[in-house]
């Protein structure tokens, strides 16, 4: 099967020490992988560098055999950050106008927003139903109403891979379980290849195809179960 | 009551006072989002520097002020992206460098020779036809630079970290507009003042943040506050024979107060998330599907690891 994502030996070191290295990964079309492990175990750093958010220190990233730095197809890439809108309460936007952020891209900087654009922001909002939501503000919302708002920016493009950086985070149980259920929808069903960091390991075990956990600066890849007993093992509540 | 329109110097007032309600607001809508409130102050301390090494140098004291501002603005966005969390303590340190360096070049300075008063504080009421073409340029380039970027700038503003992850040249536009911020304070201190510059950048805003409901509808009830502000500003401080710039900045505190009165009313309440997570029907249609845990155990979490199975109704 073709891979997405690949990664070879890469490392990230902040200065004090290697967060993580040598780091071989093969994400192919349709897998769902969580990516587990500790607080400050580089989760969020080797995330921001499949976003192309931060480059890392040795070793390289391509997306469809590309190398990340030539590849210039980012509608391709759905990007979930944790909550934004948490940190920015009183920002005047309303849930349309962060739906149609989804479809900005480099190549259509100048290009106005026409009834092609409009449809599919109407689309994303019933599938997420936020249709009755559209001219709320954002901050208004309840974290988990908010969490719909960035799966559907990112969906709104009919993206091939998602990016998710604990899409979860501070959301209540019952939200998180419809989040978690809606993630595997897409991936049965759409066929969208998912990278997700998840905190929430049952969860994860149950939705996810396979995983990655990232533990003293040590990536073990595989079966979900398997990764969950290395991560017990070395210490994942206690680092 | 028709003098107040026909004298030359008030007509020039009032269109260089209008550009200004239209063009401030507007970029200044971007700045206070992104949390740069203060940017305006900072750069006007920097031009400060530019229009006393300029005098030193014996150079326009505009282009030096000018230089100085995007020279300051564009070293103030390189030091934010790097040091993100301490966005209000960079600012401050270029406010009293640019202060520092201005003492010091005044102090250089043994011919004198300039009226810093008069380049740096300029009133309304003493705008000249060509300075109004200066404003008239900025304003047409900076609506022009906002209609063609609005989403992109919207998304930066919003959320820089998924901006960037689209693949939108977010440095780049970062350092557009703090060009475009530059030169609206260096060319329009010295027409309309210092203080008028910076509070026209903030206030408005602060005023449509209190009862927009959208991002445009903050930009566009920003530019109307601007309006009504500068509006009733003029017209006070022509008839009080006050000064206009202080006059303007105070109406707009004023609005500023009248507007969190009317936002305190305005505002909703969260939405409480009513759907049931089994049909997606509204709670209050009563669907009589079980609550969370019932849902989880009986709708197919069966601890299988590979993969969510598709639920079946």
């Amino acid at each position: 099967m073709e891979n997405i994502i690949s990664v070879r030996d890469l490392g990230f070191d902040y200065g004090s020490g290697w967060v993580f290295h040598k780091l071989d990964l093969d994400i192919p079309r349709g897998d769902f992988v969580a990516v587990i492990g500790a607080n400050g175990a580089g989760k969020s750093t080797l995330m921001k560098m499949l976003a192309h958010a931060m480059p890392p220190t040795i070793g390289s990233i391509s997306y469809y055999g590309i190398p990340i730095e030539k590849f210039t197809e980012w509608e391709k890439v759905g990007y979930v950050p944790q909550n934004p809108a948490k940190m920015q309460r009183d920002f005047p936007i309303s849930v349309r106008e962060v739906i149609a952020l989804g479809l900005v891209e480099k190549k259509k900087l100048w290009q106005r927003f026409g009834a092609a654009e409009d449809e599919k922001i109407d689309k994303a909002l019933a599938a997420f139903q936020l249709t009755d939501l559209q001219q709320r503000k954002i901050g208004e919302l309840s974290g988990g109403q908010q969490q719909r708002v960035f799966l559907a920016r990112a969906m709104v493009k009919n993206p091939e891979v998602l990016l998710l950086d604990e899409p979860a985070t501070g959301i209540d149980a019952a939200s998180k379980v419809a989040l978690y259920d809606m993630l595997g929808e897409i991936n049965a069903n759409q066929g969208v290849t998912i990278v997700m960091i998840s905190h929430d390991l049952e969860l994860a075990a149950q939705t996810a195809k396979s995983a990655l956990c990232i533990s003293h600066g040590i990536c073990f890849r595989g079966d979900v179960h398997e990764a969950l007993q290395h991560h017990h093992k070395h210490g994942y509540f206690y680092r | 009551m028709l003098e107040i329109f026909e004298m030359g110097f008030m007509q020039r007032a009032w269109l260089a006072g209008l550009l200004m309600a239209i063009t401030c607001p507007l970029i200044g809508s971007f700045l206070v989002l992104r949390r740069q409130s203060l940017i305006g102050d900072g750069l006007g301390h920097i031009a400060f520097a530019g229009v006393a090494g300029g005098a030193l140098a014996g150079c326009s004291s505009v282009v030096s002020a000018a230089i100085a501002t995007i020279i300051g603005a564009l070293a103030i966005e390189k030091v934010r992206t790097k040091l993100s969390d301490l966005a209000d303590m960079v600012l401050a340190i270029f406010f009293y460098s640019g202060m520092g360096l201005a003492v010091i070049f005044t102090g250089m300075n043994k011919e004198g020779g300039f009226n810093l008063s008069s380049v740096l504080f300029g009133s309304l009421m003493t705008v000249t036809s060509s300075d109004l073409w200066i404003v008239a340029g900025l304003a047409v380039a900076t609506i022009a630079f906002v209609i063609v970027f609005y989403r992109p700038l919207q998304y930066l503003t919003f959320d820089e970290t998924s901006a960037k992850v689209s693949g939108l040249p977010v440095e780049s536009l970062s350092l557009l507009l703090a060009i475009l911020t530059a030169l609206t304070v260096a060319l329009s201190m010295r027409i309309v003042g210092l203080l008028l510059v910076s509070a026209m950048m903030v206030i408005p805003v602060a005023c449509a943040l209190q009862t927009a409901r959208s991002f445009s509808a903050t930009i566009m009830q920003s530019i109307i506050y601007g309006i009504i502000t500068v509006c009733l500003g003029l017209v006070l401080s022509y008839y009080l024979n006050l000064a206009p710039g202080g006059t303007i900045v105070l109406t707009s505190t004023v609005l500023f107060v009248l507007s969190l009165l009317i936002g305190s009313t305005k505002k909703n309440n969260p939405v409480p998330d009513v759907h049931c997570k089994v049909c997606d029907e509204d709670q209050e249609n009563k669907c009589n599907h079980p609550e969370f845990p019932e849902y989880k155990k009986e709708k197919g979490y069966r601890g299988h690891h590979h993969g969510r199975k598709t639920i079946k109704e």
